[in-house]
């Protein structure tokens, strides 16, 4: 039973789609990838109980079908299994984290079954909430959480297997086709995850954009390179190729695993069309200024998006992050991504269907909390986005006084040569030159203006998009809630009704809904404050790491404007003794 | 205005004045002239023209009128069109009084006044209406400027025109030319530009001196006007850049109070900063526009006049040679008849074409040597006040943006 109240208890496991599903909806759960993974456990889980895992169990996501009956969690999910991916081995939790496995392994059909089980959650937390299991004992598992979870379970991992009692179902075999390569990497146990380092240090640094390949197949590599002395990494520092679309597949996987724990994930660059198709058409040869700088962009902003990821600790430790930036092959293409998938029309489909909700059910807020920062939230965006447009007129501004001094310089230097008396003629191919310096120096000036102030603004109005979701992942939490609690009554209702009519059999079926509802409205009360707690707490480091962030911006925009400015002194200085020797 | 003007006027007149003195030998106080007054009348400018003049033809030795833009183009016109002066480089009239640009954008932002804050719309209005009362400080200089070269010319000082518009204390009842008189007027000037391009394809000059003259203001007047127009953009741009700040400036505080205390004071003292800032950079692109623009268009105008005078003078020229022919011919034609009426005709009209040639020649070496001399002065005292100026305003700019960095790591 436990299990199951487990399991139902997060609906949100689910990648996202159905908030309020009772049941997981694992259904949609996009294929290819690995379930979507229940994120919360995932630290966790595997952090301190090994043992306590034992069971076989491993996590794999339970398939809905799992869900539904909840009398045996343990029933290994059923052979579909042929997830395989999952074969991690609860038992080994330190694996676990590994694999994210590479997606089009799993899941195949469904249900990435976890068996998840046995495992214990520490409630160790990653993220410090360890919140997500308020109600679990240790015996049991979060597994819930672990379903979600499945499929980052290393495949590859597989090998680990041997831990786990392998009476578990063969999922676990790591047959899986991981197309992963085996990393082996020696995970180290989850524990450490779990610890918000003081001194953990992690810098990531995207670099080397790379096309690779022809045409329309062809795409853009980065070189990620990591440096940390965070222990769980297997070195210190390393490289990985990663494209794009790599990247917004991780981050559609670490919103699937945490958003509905209160987290804000960092959003992760945009895809545009427009860009990307220019790129791949174009040759090398004809790489433009305009398909540079496009490229220029795309990198700052990639590596803006990682080192946001690893600053938190909790994604920090989440498996898919770690293999991505870990893994020494190439990922699984994370199709999901792409917007004509099968995944992409779904989750268009359900942001439309959260728009409306959003629109439609207005919560009753009883927090003070919530109100206050949800208007704060709303009236930064807003400003936010003035500030961006404002900065976006500075940049262009100052871009085309780039452009017109070094006309002008020309002009001039066009002037010097004609011009007949010889010291007006050096002293204007001398005003010619420093000119044209200033225009170097301007332009410098306009890429910083628009590299720190503009772009990082503008990924804050993106992150404030991100913590709105948050906060109506709430919401959301509240309204299954609400819609258990009005289900409660409906049933007890019924009951009633079936005493009063005195047909035995109903009533004891009526009993047996009455308690079941119970329990979910229990669940989704403990859901909804589990995660608004959740939320405070992410918040107020979110507040730390933004007050510093936005201070950091502009202290290095003002040494950069500083230092422009010098910069023209020194071209004046040298100008002045020339034109004064003109005779 | 006054003493707004004195602050604004540009150092052109100074420089106009001084390089004259240097090269003119003449005392400057026997005639004065400056314009101590202007006043701004919805379409028009009304100057006050004041005169100080030791000389015995005028009737007062200390005299002012007012006069209208009008009246100092019709007394350019006289100048230009007087054939006693065609030898000299006749001073560029001064350009319209335009305010169109700056009423534009007042009306723009009068416009589109509900969609920002009170301040910004306020601070936006200051910076306009310093615009438009630059542009009005301008005008007057160049009026002045105008003016101020006739009256230091030993020739010029001396013409019956110049005397009257000085003088004269009605109105000058100059009308603007008609419809018709434009038309003739584009005309004139057609045919002078096409005249001006045949002669230069076909008339040969005998002096080398004025050939090689002739090449180089035309190749210098192309080179010149693409600088100045290349250096309004450069001044604009600036300009924009500094107004951006402005709205950078609101943005930031309004953020500062959303964000509340923890970063409000922060905020607040960068939004300052970017006032600041901005208030430099503003001056830096009026500097830029004073210094570099202005010089670069007054020698546009100064070349184009000039080129007028090389043209003159090669019309002269052609006209001269076209005497001689007539008189060969007459010569010829008469040879045998003896009337000398004919040649005497033809020999006097010759004689006067190459009286007429020569004066100009002469004339217009000496002012081709003196444009050539204020050319350089001119460059000369700007460039250096343009190179001082932008030096002490990036100066400022880097001290006020690190007195700001300074403070702010404190809190």
């Amino acid at each position: 039973m436990r299990l199951y109240l487990i399991v139902s208890a997060s609906p949100s496991l689910c990648p996202g789609d159905n908030p309020q599903a009772t049941h997981l909806p694992r259904a949609w759960a996009p294929l290819a990838r690995p379930p979507p993974h229940g994120s919360r456990l995932t630290a966790d889980l595997f952090s301190t109980n090994p043992g306590a895992l034992k069971s076989p169990v491993s996590e794999q996501t339970t398939t809905p079908e799992d869900q539904r009956s909840p009398e045996d969690p343990l029933t290994p999910p059923p052979p579909a299994a042929s997830l395989t991916p999952e074969p991690h081995n609860p038992g080994t939790p330190p694996d676990l984290f590994e694999s994210v496995a590479e997606g089009p392994v799993v899941v195949q059909g469904g249900s990435p079954k976890l068996s998840s089980v046995p495992l214990d959650l520490p409630a160790g937390g990653n993220g410090g909430e360890g919140k997500q299991q308020d109600t679990s004992e240790p015996p049991v598992p979060p597994s819930s959480i672990l379903p979600p979870m499945g499929a980052p379970l290393t495949p590859p991992v597989v090998p680990i297997t041997p831990t786990a009692t392998p009476s578990l179902t063969p999922n676990i075999t790591p047959a899986a086709p991981t197309p992963v390569t085996p990393v082996a990497v020696a995970r180290s146990s989850p524990e450490q995850a779990e610890g918000d380092g003081g001194d953990e240090f992690i810098q990531i640094t995207v670099s080397d954009p790379q096309k690779i390949g022809d045409g329309m197949s062809s795409y853009m590599a980065y070189k990620v390179t990591t440096k940390t002395n965070v222990s769980y990494f297997r070195k210190k520092h390393w490289s990985v190729m990663r494209r794009f679309s790599d990247f917004l597949g991780l981050h559609r996987k670490l919103v699937e695993k945490h958003l509905h724990s209160g987290r804000v994930i960092p959003p992760a660059p945009e895809k545009s069309a427009i860009g990307t198709t220019k790129i791949k058409l174009g040759s090398d040869k004809n790489a433009d200024s305009g398909s540079l700088d496009f490229i220029e962009r795309r990198r700052a902003a990639l590596e803006r998006y990682m080192n946001r990821t690893s600053t938190h600790p909790t994604l920090r430790a989440d498996p898919d992050f770690r293999e991505f930036v870990e893994l020494d092959a190439e990922l699984p293409r994370a199709t999901q991504t792409s917007a004509l998938s099968s995944a992409g029309v779904l989750r268009l489909l359900n942001r439309v269907g959260e728009t409306v909700n959003k629109m439609t059910f207005k919560m009753d807020e009883s927090d003070q909390w919530f109100e206050e920062r949800t208007q704060q939230i709303e009236s930064l965006d807003a400003q936010l986005r003035k500030l961006h447009a404002s900065m976006e007129r500075l940049v262009n501004y100052r871009r085309e006084l780039a452009l017109s001094t070094a006309a002008f310089a020309k002009a001039t230097a066009v002037l010097s040569s004609v011009e007949e008396h010889s010291s007006l003629s050096r002293a204007l191919h001398q005003l010619s030159e420093s000119t044209e310096r200033t225009q170097t120096i301007h332009h410098a000036q306009a890429d910083a203006d628009f590299y720190v102030l503009s772009e990082n603004t503008k990924d804050y109005i993106q992150l404030i998009s991100a913590v709105k979701d948050v906060f109506h992942e709430r919401v959301k939490t509240f309204q299954t809630w609400q819609h258990a609690q009005i289900t409660l009554a409906k049933k007890r209702e019924a009951k009633a009704k079936a005493e009063l009519a005195g047909r035995m059999d109903k009533v004891q079926q009526a009993q047996e809904e009455v308690t079941e509802w119970e329990g979910k409205v229990e669940r989704s009360q403990e859901e909804f404050e589990r995660i608004s707690r959740a939320i405070k707490k992410e918040m107020e480091q979110f507040d730390v790491m933004r007050v510093k962030d936005f201070r950091d911006m502009v202290i290095k925009y003002l040494e950069d404007l500083m230092t422009s400015q010098q910069q023209i002194i020194k071209v004046w200085e040298t100008f002045i003794p020339e034109a004064k020797a003109i005779s | 205005m006054m003493d707004g003007m004195e602050d604004v006027l540009p150092s052109e007149t100074n420089g106009t004045k001084s390089g004259r003195s240097d090269t003119v030998d003449l005392n400057d106080s026997t005639l004065q002239v400056d314009i101590s007054d202007a006043l701004s009348e919805r379409e028009k400018v009304k100057f006050t023209v004041h005169t100080k003049t030791t000389l015995p033809d005028y009737a007062k030795p200390e005299f002012s009128v007012v006069r209208q833009h009008e009246e100092f183009i019709w007394l350019h016109d006289r100048f230009d069109e007087n054939e006693d002066y065609a030898g000299y480089i006749i001073p560029p009239p001064p350009p319209r009084p335009d305010f169109d640009a700056s009423r534009e954008k007042l009306q723009k932002l009068g416009e589109g006044e509900g969609s920002m804050t009170k301040e910004e719309f306020s601070k936006m209005k200051q910076e306009l209406e310093a615009e438009y009362l630059a542009t009005f400080k301008k005008t007057v200089a160049m009026h002045e400027v105008f003016l101020t070269r006739l009256a230091q010319h030993t020739v010029f000082r001396n013409d019956h025109n110049f005397k009257v518009f000085l003088e004269y204390e009605q109105d000058l009842s100059v009308r603007t030319k008609n419809k018709k008189e434009k038309v003739e007027g584009l005309f004139k000037s057609f045919n002078k530009s096409t005249d001006e391009i045949l002669l230069a394809a076909t008339q040969k000059d005998v002096d080398d001196y004025f050939e090689r003259e002739k090449t180089f203001l035309l190749e210098y007047h192309m080179a010149i006007k693409d600088a100045t127009t290349k250096a309004d953009k450069m001044t604009q741009a600036h300009k924009s850049v500094a107004d951006s700040y402005i709205q950078l400036s609101s943005g930031l505080s309004q953020l500062g109070t959303i964000e509340g205390p923890r970063l409000e004071k922060f905020i607040n003292k960068v939004a300052d900063t970017f006032e600041k800032a901005r208030k430099v950079e503003g001056r830096v692109s009026s500097d830029e526009d004073l210094k570099l623009s202005d010089t670069l268009r007054y020698y546009v105008r100064d070349g184009s006049a000039a080129k007028d005078l090389l043209y003159r003078r090669l019309r002269c020229l052609a006209n001269y040679e076209q005497a001689n022919k007539n008189l060969d011919r007459a010569r010829a034609k008469n040879k045998d008849v003896h009337a000398p009426v004919d040649v005497a005709d033809a020999e006097l009209a010759q004689q006067n074409a190459c009286e007429k040639f020569e004066h100009i020649s002469n004339k217009a070496k000496e002012e081709l040597n003196d444009l050539k001399a204020r050319r350089v002065t001119a460059f000369k005292k700007n460039l250096i006040e343009l190179a001082e100026l932008e030096l002490k305003h990036a100066k400022a700019q880097a001290q006020l943006l690190k007195s700001c960095l300074q403070s702010l790591p404190e809190e």
